[in-house]
């Protein structure tokens, strides 16, 4: 229970700084933002004006603590201002749109990725001294080391420009009607490359790790004890030595979300998938600030939950976590 | 083949493969076992002991194999079973006690799982039949009942042992290898768990093999006793014989570091010097360095095995063929 | 030790072909100038060949005026000199030849050149940055793990809590406040982005060395504490360390060439990630212009591995299992 409670406490006093975060990097930053922002913009409507100097804090007539208030307030009622680019649509309704985007092309890949890699890294301890897992493991070093929107731009150019086989970007097909199967099959087939641009760039990660730890929890002595009691090989590759490595391996999937998702969403940017990298990309190129934050504290909320999520199932795999904590 | 003997081990040769050879830590080491004995083995680290324990289950692996060798276990030469054949008598004939310091039980397994998974893979017992066995044999080591589903984290130390002796006693096996399962627990716990096997042993009757490096514990209950150094066994024989008319000097060293509970205080002997490169053993015999009796020959012959008595051998060049004690 | 450990290193062949490859890019960074045929911005060559061969290379054209009002003349000298200007422009949007060996961009950059002079930018972030960030976070690390209590528990609360807040988004985001641009907010920004990682794995060893007996030795023995860190620990940390500051300089690395791909970086000066970020802003990959965006990619690629094999190097020989025999 103490660690359930540690870890809860934990994810809360984390998204209370990340929002403080959001709240403070704008009004701290060199070179003056606002007043660029706002030579740029010369002939706005004057709400626009107006909430560029809110999110900017400008109004100095108020004390930085009731302003802060006044944001963590807003924040928990889900007003995140009010976006530039769409103006004047809230930041909150925009985002709303791209979330079930990137949670479905991201959430689905991140998963898989986990899977075949662990599965892959599992065989390649197994049978370390194949020569087929060294070039493996030796492929997905290489593999790995590309930056992740460039694998992207490979897929695309391979698949999409030189072999038009699938789609270059986008969701799916502006002709295709937003229902029934022909939309579903159209979904599907443009989320094939940056799902496996996702899958391919960060299996890497887990077949290394998971390959690791299995390699040294087969070293462990429980291991020849069950070779000793004659146990069969599928019992003993699944609940003596794979069941110990994962323990590590979804720690380490916990931290390195957030390295997945940065990528993630790389991956939106490069194939104009429309979910929130891609949003943040736009965000950026026009100044956005609200909107940008407001996916900063988005990002962050969902990777610390999957954090704790993980720390859970830790906490459900591995007895001795139960009992005191580590 | 005498129907009494369960273990004949002759000239087995075992060690490590690595880039500059073969280490050889058991080097031509022949023994016998019979039905319900008691052999202890005794030496130092190193000196060979948990390889061949290893070896005599067909448990060595990566670069640590059998080179040469017989071992004929209940009349079969199982050196050359495949892994397949031997995991039919592995745990069912033969089994093995774990020191409860290594790392020796699965921790995400209950002491219940870990207990039965024994039994199903070698039976086609139901649950309910298992775990009946199950918590007969924690009865027999003095372990209750509710502890079946216990992680290994929530034991301590000595029962993590006690736990270890059940399970090698699971399926009734024939011969039980102990590799030092006393190391790790202080003398109070160590004494119980000795005559637990003890009272054990008198009610089912198995073989054991303890291999250990502390002789103290062996020399009450062994019925035979063999001393190994560097690879190969130096002194074989009853228990009392070896005891009390130790041959070997590396015995009568053995023999001396520790003190007795009565008697006159006597001076402490340890044995300085420590032993020898396995990768490339010396000519001649391997105590040579240590032993304060060690003449020209020993350095240059392997001493021949002089057979002194009923079953009472030693290698030494101190002993010649006709009985005679030399230097 | 150390010397033994080095030793190690090099005989193993992961790690000799990881040094290799470092070797040759930090080589190509040196002599750039050297290595590169063309300027990198440049478009165009411009050679002069001066034509007036008749009478030496200038003509000194003298010119008399008369100035009668104060009655005097004045002389004056002109230098003449003719000259034809060729100029040769780079074809636009070309792929690779003799002359140009990647190709040649929209605006007819050699792009070998850039990826060339682009080494040099792209390793000094990376290695600055994964210098600082290693210092940075064994500097914590040291803090928190050796001297416990209040200060671990503060440390470490940051640690974890930075440690989940991922870093691309706050990257971004802090980038895309700062409008001073430059090489060093980059560094910066990647820095404070990425010191949690390494700082937790530090720590742990820290820990761990703390409780061994040598060190308890030492502390009973009352041996200062800046003995016991830099004489005792840090020997023994020395894989570790080696092994964070890789991750970390790779880390920069990608992190460079990423803020450059979106465009929050400084896009004037020519490393690896402006090279691409011009690759796809100016729709490279849709004109069919794979040798824009290519080796820039590779070789990130390439040094990424070097890094991951000397890693894998120190993995091996400090963890004596993972070894194959």
């Amino acid at each position: 229970m103490k660690y359930f409670a540690r870890k809860i406490g934990l994810l809360l006093f984390a998204l209370f700084v990340a929002v403080t975060l959001n709240f403070f990097i704008p009004r701290m930053m060199p070179g003056d933002p606002a007043s660029d922002l706002i030579d740029k913009m010369q002939g706005i409507q004057p709400e626009a004006l107006e909430s560029i100097k809110v999110a900017f804090g400008i109004n100095t007539d108020e004390p930085l603590i009731n302003q802060y208030g006044k944001y963590l307030l807003n924040v928990l009622k889900g007003d995140l201002g009010i976006s530039l680019s769409r103006f004047p649509t809230p930041v909150s309704e925009v985002l709303g749109v791209a979330i079930p985007w990137t949670l479905g092309l991201i959430g689905l890949s991140t998963v898989i990725s986990f899977f075949i890699g662990t599965i892959i890294g599992i065989g390649c301890a197994w049978n370390r001294n194949k020569k087929s897992a060294t070039f493996t493991v030796g492929f997905f070093i290489f593999i790995r080391s590309f930056p992740y929107f460039w694998l992207g731009l490979l897929f695309i150019y391979l698949f999409a420009f030189k072999m038009p086989v699938l789609p270059i970007g986008g969701s799916y097909s502006p002709f295709v009607k937003k229902e029934g199967f022909d939309y579903i099959l159209s979904v599907l087939q443009h989320a094939i490359l940056p799902a496996s641009t996702i899958i391919v760039s960060s299996m890497g990660a887990w077949i290394l790790t998971m390959r690791n730890n299995m390699i040294n929890v087969l070293a462990e002595d429980y291991i020849t004890v069950a070779l000793a009691k004659g146990l069969p090989l599928k019992r003993i590759k699944a609940l003596y030595a794979a069941k110990n490595a994962m323990l590590p391996s979804i720690t380490g999937f916990a931290m390195s979300l957030g390295f997945v998702v940065g990528g993630g969403l790389l991956t939106e940017m490069v194939f104009g998938y429309p979910g929130v990298g891609l949003m943040l990309f736009q965000a950026i190129q026009a100044k956005d600030y609200a909107l940008m934050q407001a996916i900063f504290l988005f990002i962050s909320a969902a990777v610390l939950i999957a954090n704790f999520i993980a720390d859970v199932s830790i906490m459900l795999l591995d007895p001795r976590v139960r009992d005191g904590g580590k | 083949m005498d129907n009494n003997r369960i273990l004949n081990v002759a000239n087995l040769v075992a060690g490590y493969e690595i880039k500059k050879g073969f280490v050889k830590a058991v080097d031509n080491v022949s023994f016998t076992l019979n039905k319900g004995e008691f052999l202890g083995i005794a030496g130092e680290s190193g000196c060979g002991k948990s390889t061949l324990a290893y070896g005599l289950m067909k448990l060595l692996k990566d670069n640590a194999l059998i080179k040469s060798g017989i071992i004929n276990f209940n009349g079969n030469d199982i050196q050359s079973y495949s892994n397949e054949k031997m995991n039919q008598i592995r745990w069912v004939d033969m089994s093995m006690v774990f020191q409860s310091a290594m790392n020796a039980l699965n921790p995400v397994l209950t002491i219940g799982e870990q207990l039965t998974d024994a039994i199903f893979a070698h039976t086609n017992d139901s649950k309910e039949k298992a775990k009946g066995r199950a918590l007969e044999v924690l009865k027999l080591v003095d372990i209750s009942a509710d502890r079946f589903d216990s992680y290994p984290h929530q034991l301590s130390g000595g029962m993590k042992q006690r736990v270890m002796i059940a399970m090698g006693l699971i399926l009734k096996p024939d011969l039980i290898i102990m590799d030092e399962p006393t190391t790790a627990l202080d003398v109070v716990v160590q004494r119980t768990i000795i005559e637990k096997i003890q009272d054990l042993r008198k009610e089912f009757n198995f073989s054991v093999i303890f291999i250990t490096h502390d002789l103290s514990l062996l020399v009450e209950i062994s019925d035979k006793l063999a001393i190994m150094y560097a690879g190969k066994i130096v002194e074989y024989g009853k228990a009392s014989d070896v005891f009390l008319h130790s041959l070997h000097p590396y015995t009568k060293g053995l023999m001396n570091s520790f003190p007795s509970l009565t008697g006159p205080i006597k001076r402490m002997g340890g044995i300085e010097g420590k032993p020898p490169d396995l990768l490339n053993p010396p000519e001649g015999c391997r105590f040579a360095p240590r032993c304060e009796k060690a003449m020209e020959i020993c350095f240059k012959e392997y001493p021949k095995t002089y057979v002194k008595s009923d079953k009472h051998w030693v290698d030494c060049h101190l002993y010649n063929k006709e009985g005679n004690v030399n230097g | 030790m150390l010397g033994d450990v080095f030793k190690l290193f090099i005989e193993n062949k992961k790690a000799a072909l990881g040094l290799c490859i470092l070797l040759f890019f930090v080589t190509v960074a040196i002599l750039a100038p050297v290595i590169a045929p063309y300027d990198p911005k440049v478009n165009k060559i411009e050679t002069i060949e001066i034509l007036d061969t008749d009478r030496g290379r200038n003509k000194t054209v003298e010119r008399e005026k008369i100035d009668e009002f104060n009655e005097r003349r004045v002389y004056t000298q002109e230098v003449e000199t003719t000259y034809e200007k060729n100029t040769k422009k780079f074809p636009l949007n070309s792929p690779p030849s003799s002359d140009h060996f990647f190709g040649t961009s929209h605006a007819g950059q050699d792009l070998f050149s850039q990826v060339v002079w682009g080494t040099r930018i792209t390793l000094l972030v990376g290695l600055v940055t994964g210098l600082f960030t290693t210092v940075l976070s064994l500097t914590l690390a040291l803090l928190s793990g050796y001297f416990g209590g209040i200060v671990d528990d503060i440390i470490s609360l940051f640690t974890n809590v930075f440690l989940v807040i991922p870093s691309l988004p706050l990257m971004i985001v802090i980038a895309a406040y700062i409008t001073v641009k430059g090489v060093f907010p980059i560094v910066l920004i990647l820095a404070l982005t990425s010191w949690p990682w390494p700082t937790r794995l530090l720590r742990s060893q820290v820990v761990s060395l703390k409780n061994r007996d040598f060190i308890k030795v030492s502390r009973s023995l009352g041996e200062k504490h800046s003995y016991i860190i830099f004489r005792e620990m840090f020997p023994n940390m020395i894989s570790l360390v080696m092994a964070s500051f890789f991750q970390s300089t790779m880390g920069a690395i990608m992190g460079e060439a990423t803020l450059e791909f979106i465009g929050l970086g400084n896009v004037s000066i020519v490393s690896w990630g402006t090279v691409l970020y011009w690759a796809q802003t100016n729709g490279a990959l849709l004109s069919g212009a794979w040798w824009w965006f290519l080796p820039p990619g590779i070789c990130i690629a390439l040094i990424g591995t070097s890094f991951a094999l000397m890693n894998f190097a120190i993995d091996e020989i400090s963890n004596p299992k993972l070894r194959k025999r």
